[in-house]
């Protein structure tokens, strides 16, 4: 995010797109209600009455898929309307006049049918956006989870461009990462293109620092993206081929898209290595397994949403009957053994080295991160004065090398798989407020199992369900061109007839068993959002009851849970 | 006169924090130690989801309760502002749940009573405020958004007193008052 | 009964609640997580944050907790069977180290992990992939 959770709530316009905080961070929905309350005029941007919808001065109930038209049209408005922030787009960016030849196509009225919202709320939106003065724009999977995501981005981007909301407090661009260490992950270098602090590894002079540091010779080829594993497994020419796949803290049997083919894919894969706390699906194809501590076991750091580094520290120590190690241990061990040697001694150690090569993080040490809990980067000292960094891109300077912000001038284009006569219904994923990610965690608590268990739900209009004759709490087949599953059916008039909505979380009511793996050139998120289904009525509840039960006590056993020990209720 | 918890649907976002911490509430602390399957799930508040409004709906604590009215077996009683059930006295009629004119009550397999064929036997169960609970009602406490609050005779006075004000401001047109509105 | 108070990051989302939580050192058990400060949580938490933390515990509800490594000696389709930390080294550093000599250190796919693990763990993780097996092939799941 350029901009701090905690300067959400001083902001005088926000506008949220695709993201739904109440489900995916209460914490952060709770900063967008006190904006609210301090007088901040709200947009939402969603195709489903979300509830930042309800409290929202504005609800643009767009249609799926239409994202980009939408943004651009609103950019048209503004252009249109004299809205620019003149003096802003002269000094601050380049590309705006190539921009604004776009924008010109973008009428209210040309994009009506593809976004199904009136041309005046396109013009109130922009005109809101345009003149609060601090408008700040925050957006979520419904975004990103497009195969046009990044140049939505780039769009949402243009937007604060052109108004001037950049570089100050209360404004900015704010994608608000999904799961508690996405920004972490990143910030590390676990990305295919970048060393830790998003540094190039095409770069020699980063590439000969790296070399330098670590003693050894690296690659400049940049990676492969996870989401295109499956297709590096199954289809590369043989000399391309993935045959190891070291999986660390993920479920891609459970959380990638298509799963039929992810399974293949993990099945040919010549050595599967898993390292987890919990037994998974991917275990299930897993040639070694590595048992590691949990979070509260161990020490560290963790990158929250907003860039703001964290300690973590250990509360207890793992159970007595566990043989684990801290997941850097048994990396360094296995480095150790094929040649390359590690050492550290404690997360401390390694921290001090991560700062010491990546200058955008170098002032946050672990005494100034136990002194001030929480250091947004950049934070460049170690004088304890430097206490992060709240807000990006200062008085219009951005990271780019020439310091100017680059409009983008893309067309919208359609979801890749579209609702037909046999799959007449859009299916978009989302999340379950009290689970979270493949469920490992969150569905081995007690309460929160309580509060929603198997199969999930898929909300529907409540027209649709009486065309269906489907009732609340009904069991039903969802299906699409790649698989089916069996889900409970709740009517909702918070979704559209035209879109069906499923959590991600559950076994039997896997929606990934139908997504489409259909990925954004550049981001190579998958299209989770969008993709074409069929809802059917299951005449013999019983029988349906009782699959999804049975099921349920299967894969159960199937992740190590003995029969005895599952409750009486289930057993 | 009876106090009640308020949910107001500004503030609200439907996470159903409250949801839990009213089982965790009434169960203990120690439901984190036993058997997964050794407690009760039951909330005495519903988060209702429609078009417009996300808000938990609970006991009123009505000052002439058509709970208490209807029920045949006295097990509902009011007491230090609260109206109470006594599930010991319950005879699982469901009379107090048709009659509550806002779905606050639930009839409930509470504990491991049987009845004679076998099946557990079904309770009332409302909000009883945490009756008892050091800190006050615990859905309010954990409310993210300070969506809940415990209203008593002031605060519902303070509540009149503010919509009264904003019925006049919205009736009164700025030219009738003589200045602009703030 | 001393109870210990330990200050940490919720591991459930982006927002970075600040939890304290109150443990029995010598049961070694977690009694109540309690909201803290932080910058971003001001004392608030959610229904993860607050009763999120049980998965700790072991409860056998969804899936088993790893508590030995395991490999499977026969190859696919054998069972797992539970190794000392030696020989699960030793058996996947072998795998590896064929894997790369007879098809290049591309051959091989690391992921970094977005949970509960920490900024450490994936520094050393994509350090190993780039300096120890020589790829740039480690990735996590931001794009999923």
């Amino acid at each position: 995010m350029s901009n701090g959770v905690h300067e959400i709530e001083d902001a005088k316009l926000l506008f949220v797109f695709g993201y739904n905080g109440a489900d995916s961070h209460p914490i952060v929905a709770r900063r967008i209600v006190r904006a609210k309350r301090k007088g901040a005029q709200i947009i939402c941007v969603d195709p489903r009455r979300i509830e930042t919808a309800r409290i929202a001065d504005l609800h643009i109930q767009l249609r799926n898929g239409s994202n980009l038209a939408l943004v651009n049209s609103i950019a048209h408005v503004i252009i249109e309307e004299g809205l620019c922030d003149d003096k802003f787009i002269a000094e601050h960016s380049l590309g705006f006049d190539e921009f604004k030849e776009l924008a010109a196509k973008y009428t209210p009225e040309s994009v009506a049918e593809i976004t199904q919202v009136s041309p005046e709320d396109i013009r109130r939106a922009a005109r809101m956006y345009a003149t609060s003065g601090q408008s700040m724009i925050l957006y979520g999977m419904g975004v990103c989870q497009f195969a046009q995501a990044v140049n939505v981005v780039k769009g949402l981007a243009n937007l604060a461009i052109m108004t001037g909301n950049f570089g100050r407090w209360g404004v900015g661009i704010g994608p608000v990462r999904g799961q508690n260490n996405v920004q972490g992950a990143c910030d590390m270098g676990a990305l295919p293109n970048s060393y830790p602090g998003y540094q190039n590894v095409t770069v020699p002079e980063i590439q000969a620092k790296f070399e330098k540091a670590w003693g050894v010779a690296l690659s400049n080829k940049v990676g492969i993206p996870l989401t295109q594993v499956p297709h590096y497994v199954l289809h590369e020419s043989e000399e391309k081929k993935i045959r190891a796949y070291y999986v660390f803290g993920e479920d891609p049997a459970q959380s990638d898209p298509d799963l039929a083919e992810v399974r293949e894919s993990l099945s040919k894969i010549e050595l599967v290595i898993l390292q987890d706390i919990y037994m998974n699906r991917t275990g299930q194809y897993a040639d070694v397994i590595l048992p590691s501590t949990g979070w509260n076991e161990h020490d560290g750091v963790f990158s929250c949403c907003d860039r703001g580094f964290q300690r973590i520290r250990k509360v207890i120590e793992p159970p007595a009957d566990a043989d684990v190690l801290t997941d850097w241990e048994i990396i360094s061990r296995i480095s150790t053994a094929i040649g390359y040697p590690m050492k550290y001694d404690n997360t401390e150690q390694i921290w001090n080295e991560v700062i010491e090569l990546c200058p955008g993080f170098y002032g946050a040490t672990y005494e100034k991160l136990d002194k001030y809990v929480n250091i947004q980067w950049p934070c460049r000292s170690r004088d304890l004065s430097d206490k992060g960094t709240s807000f990006l891109h200062k008085d219009g300077h951005f990271a780019n090398p020439d310091g100017k912000a680059k409009f983008s001038s893309i067309d919208w284009q359609p979801p890749t798989e579209l609702e037909n006569d046999e799959y007449p219904l859009i299916l978009s994923t989302a999340r379950e407020v009290g689970h979270y990610s493949v469920r490992t965690m969150s569905g081995n608590c007690r309460l929160l199992r309580n509060l929603e268990d198997e199969p999930g739900w898929v909300q529907m209009n409540p027209e649709l369900c009486d065309e269906l004759g489907v009732k609340h709490g009904e069991l039903v087949k969802v299906l699409s061109k790649r698989g089916h599953c069996v889900a409970r059916c709740l009517p909702t008039d918070r979704v559209k007839k035209q879109a069906v909505y499923m959590t991600y979380q559950w076994w039997i009511g896997a929606c990934n068993e139908l997504t489409i793996a259909s990925l954004d050139p550049i981001s190579n998120t998958p299209e989770y959002k969008y993709c074409a289904c069929r809802v059917e009525k299951i005449a013999d509840q019983a029988w349906a009851e009782k699959y999804v039960q049975d099921e349920y006590l299967n894969i159960r056993q199937s992740m190590g849970i003995e029969l005895k020990k599952i409750g009486g209720r289930a057993a | 006169m009876n106090h009640y918890v308020q949910g107001d649907p500004l503030l609200c976002i439907g996470c159903r924090t409250c949801t839990i911490a009213c089982v965790v509430a009434h169960e203990g602390k120690r439901i984190f130690e036993i058997d997964p399957d050794g407690y009760d799930f039951h909330p005495r508040l519903k988060v209702i989801k429609t078009w417009s409004v996300s808000v938990p709906i609970q006991c009123k604590h009505c000052e002439n309760p058509a709970c208490k009215a209807v029920c045949r077996s006295d097990a509902i009683s009011t007491m230090d502002g609260k109206v109470l059930i006594d599930q010991a006295k319950c005879i699982g009629c469901k009379s107090c749940a048709e009659a509550c004119p806002f779905g606050a009550i639930r009839m409930v397999a509470l504990g491991f009573e049987v009845n004679p064929d076998g099946s557990r036997r079904s309770v009332a169960l409302k909000c009883d405020l945490c009756d008892g609970l050091e800190g006050g009602p615990a859905c309010k406490r954990v409310c993210p958004t300070e969506a809940l609050r415990l209203v008593d005779e002031d605060g519902l006075s303070h509540s009149l007193t503010l919509k009264r004000q904003n019925t006049l401001k919205a009736a009164s047109a700025p030219e009738l008052c003589g200045r602009p509105q703030p | 009964m001393s109870i210990k108070e330990v200050q940490t990051t919720c591991a459930y989302c982006g927002a970075g609640c600040q939890i304290l939580f109150k443990v029995d050192p010598e049961r070694n058990q977690i009694l109540e997580a309690v909201p803290a400060m932080g910058r971003t949580n001001e004392g608030t938490l959610c229904l993860k944050g607050h009763y999120g933390w049980d998965y700790i515990n072991d409860p056998q509800i969804l899936t088993k907790r790893l508590k030995k490594p395991m490999i499977r000696r026969g190859g696919k389709g054998a069972p797992l069977e539970e190794v000392s930390w030696d020989e699960a080294i030793d058996y996947t550093a072998t795998k590896l180290k064929e894997i790369k000599t007879k098809h290049g250190p591309d051959s091989i796919m690391c992921t970094g992990s977005a949970r509960g693990a920490g900024n450490e763990a994936n520094y050393v993780m994509q350090k190993f992939a780039r300096a120890a097996v020589g790829t740039n092939n480690v990735d996590h799941c931001a794009r999923i």
